[in-house]
């Protein structure tokens, strides 16, 4: 099999996505007999976005279609993060580099061999070839229309149909091998773009004369992906293909059905991991010898423990989302236990554990795996903790500090005169150019201040008592307990979640969202911010679907290839 | 059969004679008493569940450092023994270069006797001199037989001279100390660490069979007359900073599966000592790290008969002391009786010697048939770490630091 022919394949696919439009009907099967009921003769939505699938994204379809013991190898390029938005957000402007589409094809190629490989081959070719040594045309179409059904959210046209049909064919000749023309076939399909790309159509609107809204198709892949983090299955598939997905009230209930799922959870931590900067764990380091509690198995459990508690209050509890900065409840492991300094039941895995009522290590801003993330690898920061829950949590950005600011007094935390970070920063922010913005952090994240730059607790620091008052929008409140409580009572908190979920959900920017978010807000407290709730409005509010058309007319797919 | 042969290929002989030397581990400060009400006055109130957990991050059988401990010298290794015993033109002439193979193949039979024997695998078969014995009169451990230093027999001991503690209790009884404390790998040069000590460090830090001490009914860590003391073993791995000290406050549990040994003692607590009444105590001991064959606990196990503990709190919440008791005679050589003709031609060591001088020294267990002596006084060195300890897997978490 060639090395290039699957990226040739794809090469040919995405030059097809920006071409003139093809006759559907002029494109025949090669093998000149009728399609099946999984294909359609022809495409008319109009391409209005392009979002690339996030590591996890392909790994759950990969997952979904196939099965989960099918091993995903390999790298995969990251999607760029805009400043102050959402992964999502950057997916819908991410390229694939050819560094980046080798990799994809060579995971196409470790994903195809094993699927026709022998320990799976007989779960996807229900045929029998006519001569296992040559290429069969009709056998080859019945084992790959489905799968391209699935792979690309949507049946194959009838001209995708055959270029995979003659693709599995040419590899087969040379190959002396049915399945390993499949395996070709299915690589080419894997490093489609009509495969990395989540490819959103619209149609017109019949509710707003001359605009437009996203057909069935993709708003099938939209739920999907937004509420469960991977590609439809045959129920919104079925859906779709009767358009009941632009039905408002089916949309409606198909929205409430899938957030009541436990298939939801997955959905839920790929939003908040993208919300929350979990990519940053990835590259999380300390220093060992300050911090000798931190270690690989800590660095493992950090965002799984601060994800468990997300989904255990707010789908296992359907708990409130603002309780989740005051909540007691979280999950340890026995590594994570020796750093918080509590005793485990059980030496393997995780489990349920409740820090005692009036604990300062109630909410998510107690949890070791923020107060790590937003420190500095030998030392805390509260200018960083301070700078994250206005940013993350309350969707204000701050300012990026000069680049000639001196943080000679900050560094040094050995200082006897300033023992403590709160001496430290005031010294700094005596400099009127550090002041403003030190003015919006700074009294946020001091009173996270016993909590080390692991979050492991200590009460002094240098020797120096660590006080910890804060104010936050003019409430004063006292440690990360009180932090947590202020910022429950917040409205911030709640707007930014609402604006996020709608973000992530339409890979919009913050500016997207402006118009719709008091609203989502408003509906999301009548609710009494029931995560399942907020996200059920998001995937099935009329906005979530409003297409605005933003490639060129003459890239309607009619068909592509 | 060789059964050491049966069960170690050659390629694993050189670690597995390293390892197995480990005796247990060694140097360490003793129980430190200087001004004890001084020290007591600073320690720290018992948690008010009474409950305390410590996991052991040291333990080794400690020597009392000093060139009085062995005067003639380290015990001898089994080539140094034979060319010492050389007429001195011969020995001369085999440790010439040139003769260094004729030397090996030499010194290296009188570690074999006939039908294919060994020293260590069958100890009992070779009559060699008696290893060198320290002869001061320091030593750590317990009074085991309580007998103030009168070194008497006792209802079921054997008469043999006692130690002094560097500390300066009297009766002190470790004659296992006596009788191996020149060897290398009790005694390195001073200030290294011996074999043992490094080796012991090594199997405690496996996480294999670790040691846990659990507390029950504590109200005072200075004066107490009623505390249950369970000493076990965990199979959780101790978890170590980036210099392999252990960390505080990680949990433990004691586990249910074999081999498990999990000691309930009776005990009791003086001027912020902790002392148990004697009682049998057994823990699992791990020789060997690694491939399909290694020991790891299964075949050999810490055995104290009339066994106690002797633990001191300190002001920083941890614990050091002695385990002490009677070890039947075989037990102090059966890491190198395992390692078998590789103990004895990669090591050097003399396993037929050490069992000799320990039958010959051995001050416990007597046997009221035969008058003998079957076991043979020995002292632990502890030290341990506050650690949460979990008393079994299913039951409800039992212990805080």
């Amino acid at each position: 099999m060639s090395r290039f022919s699957t990226i040739a394949a794809a090469l040919l696919a995405a030059a097809a996505l920006a071409s003139a439009p093809l006759a559907v009907e002029a494109a025949k099967p090669a093998h000149g007999f009728a399609p099946p009921a999984t294909t359609i003769g022809a495409q008319t939505g109009q391409i209005v976005a392009m979002r690339r699938l996030t590591e996890s994204q392909y790994r759950n379809t990969i997952a979904d279609v196939f099965g989960p013991d099918i091993t995903v190898a390999g790298r995969f390029e990251p999607i760029v993060r805009p400043v102050h938005e959402l992964i999502a957000s950057g997916a819908r402007a991410s390229s694939i580099s050819p560094t980046g589409l080798e990799r994809f094809d060579a995971m196409a190629r470790i994903i195809a061999g094993q699927v026709f490989g022998k320990d799976h081959r007989d779960q996807f070719v229900s045929c029998t070839p006519k001569n296992s040594a040559l290429a069969d045309a009709k056998c080859a179409q019945q084992v790959l229309t489905p799968l391209g059904r699935y792979l690309f959210r949507r049946p194959m046209t009838l001209a995708e149909q055959a270029f995979y049909v003659r693709l599995a064919g040419e590899g087969a000749g040379p190959a002396k091998s049915f399945d390993k023309g499949l395996e070709l076939a299915l690589s080419a399909m894997l490093v489609s773009p009509k495969f990395l790309y989540v490819i959103e159509t619209a149609e017109p609107d019949p509710a707003n004369p001359g605009a437009l809204r996203l057909d069935n198709w993709s708003r099938a892949a939209r739920l999907s992906y937004m509420l469960w983090n991977t590609t439809p299955g045959e129920t919104l598939m079925q859906a779709a293909q009767a358009g009941r997905l632009t039905d408002q009230q089916q949309l409606e209930s198909t929205a409430a059905a899938m957030v009541a799922s436990p298939r939801f959870e997955q959905g839920l931590r790929a939003f908040f991991s993208d919300m929350l900067l979990f990519e940053r764990f990835d590259e999380l380091a300390k220093d060992p010898i300050v911090y000798p509690y931190f270690n690989p198995d800590v660095a493992q459990a950090l965002p799984e423990q601060t994800l468990r508690t997300i989904t255990d209050h707010l789908l296992t509890r359907d708990g409130d989302y603002r309780q989740l900065f005051t909540t007691n409840r979280t999950f340890m492991t026995r590594a994570l236990a020796s750093l918080y300094q509590v005793p485990v039941s059980k030496s393997h895995g995780w489990e349920a554990f409740e820090f005692a009522a009036g604990d300062d290590r109630a909410g998510l801003l107690g949890q070791a795996g923020f107060l790590a993330m937003y420190s500095h690898s030998g030392r805390s920061s509260p200018t960083l903790r301070g700078r994250a829950v206005r940013e993350l949590l309350m969707c204000q950005p701050v300012p990026d500090p000069p680049g000639n600011v001196n943080f000679t007094a900050v560094q040094d935390t050995t200082n006897k005169a300033m023992p403590t970070a709160r001496s430290r920063l005031s010294a700094h922010a005596s400099d009127p150019a550090c002041e403003g913005c030190h003015d919006i952090t700074d009294p946020i994240g001091l009173p996270l201040e016993r909590f080390d730059g692991i979050g492991a607790w200590r009460s002094t620091e240098n020797g120096a008592r660590i006080e910890t008052f804060g104010i936050l929008d003019d409430v004063k409140f006292d440690g990360a307990g009180g932090l947590g409580a202020t910022l429950a009572g917040s409205p911030e908190i709640t707007r930014c979640v609402a604006s996020r979920a709608f973000e992530y959900a339409n890979a919009a920017g913050p500016d997207g969202v402006k118009p719709v978010v008091a609203a989502l807000e408003k509906a999301f407290a009548a609710k009494g911010y029931r995560i399942r709730d907020l996200f059920a409005r998001v995937a099935s509010m009329p906005e979530s679907y409003a297409a605005v058309p933003t490639l060129r007319h003459s890239s309607s797919v009619t068909a592509v290839r | 059969m060789n059964v050491a042969k049966s069960w170690l290929r050659p390629a694993a002989m050189s670690l597995l004679g390293t390892a197995l030397i480990a005796f247990g581990p060694v140097t360490a400060s003793g129980p430190a008493p200087a001004d004890a009400a001084a020290a007591t006055a600073r320690l720290p109130a018992p948690p008010a569940s009474g409950t305390m957990g410590f996991v052991i991050d040291n333990f080794a059988q400690a020597i009392v450092p000093g060139k009085d401990a062995c005067p003639e010298g380290p015990v001898l290794k089994l080539r140094d023994a034979y060319i010492h015993g050389l007429p001195p033109t011969e020995r001369e002439r085999l440790l010439r270069k040139e003769n260094e193979k004729e030397l090996d193949r030499l010194w290296q039979l009188t570690a074999f006797g006939p039908d294919n024997t060994n020293v260590c695998s069958q100890p009992d078969a070779f009559d060699p001199p008696m290893l060198r014995t320290v002869r001061s009169k320091l030593a750590w451990g317990i009074d085991l037989d309580g007998d103030g230093g009168k070194g008497a027999a006792g209802e079921s001991g054997c008469a043999q001279p006692d130690f002094v503690s560097p500390t300066g209790q009297k009766g002190i009884d470790n004659q296992e100390y006596r009788a191996l404390g020149c060897m290398l790998e009790w005694r390195n040069a001073e200030g290294m660490p011996s074999d043992q000590a490094v080796g012991m460090r090594q199997f405690i830090a496996s996480g294999e069979w670790t040691q846990v001490i659990l507390l029950h009914g504590v109200d005072s860590l200075v004066r107490d007359d009623d505390v249950t003391v369970i000493l076990g073993n965990t199979p959780d791995r101790p978890i170590a900073d980036s210099k392999g000290n252990f960390l505080r406050g990680a949990t433990f549990t004691i586990s249910e599966q074999l081999p498990r040994h999990r000691n309930v003692l009776k005990g009791r607590i003086v001027d912020g000592v902790l002392s148990t009444a004697p009682a049998d105590i057994k823990l699992t001991q791990t020789w060997g790290q690694g491939g399909a064959r290694d020991l790891r606990g299964e075949r050999s196990l810490w055995e104290y008969r009339q066994g106690q503990l002797r633990v001191e709190f300190h002001s920083d919440g941890t614990l050091s002391g002695v385990l002490g008791g009677y070890r039947p005679i075989f037990d102090p050589i059966i890491s190198p009786a395992l390692g078998g003709a590789g103990s004895a031609i990669v090591a050097g060591i003399d396993c037929s010697a050490a069992l000799k001088t320990i039958r010959k020294l051995a001050d416990g267990l007597r046997d009221p048939k035969t008058g003998q002596c079957q076991g043979i006084s020995s002292a632990q060195q502890l030290h341990a770490v506050p650690a949460f300890v979990n008393d079994a897997p299913t039951a409800k978490r039992s212990a805080a630091r």
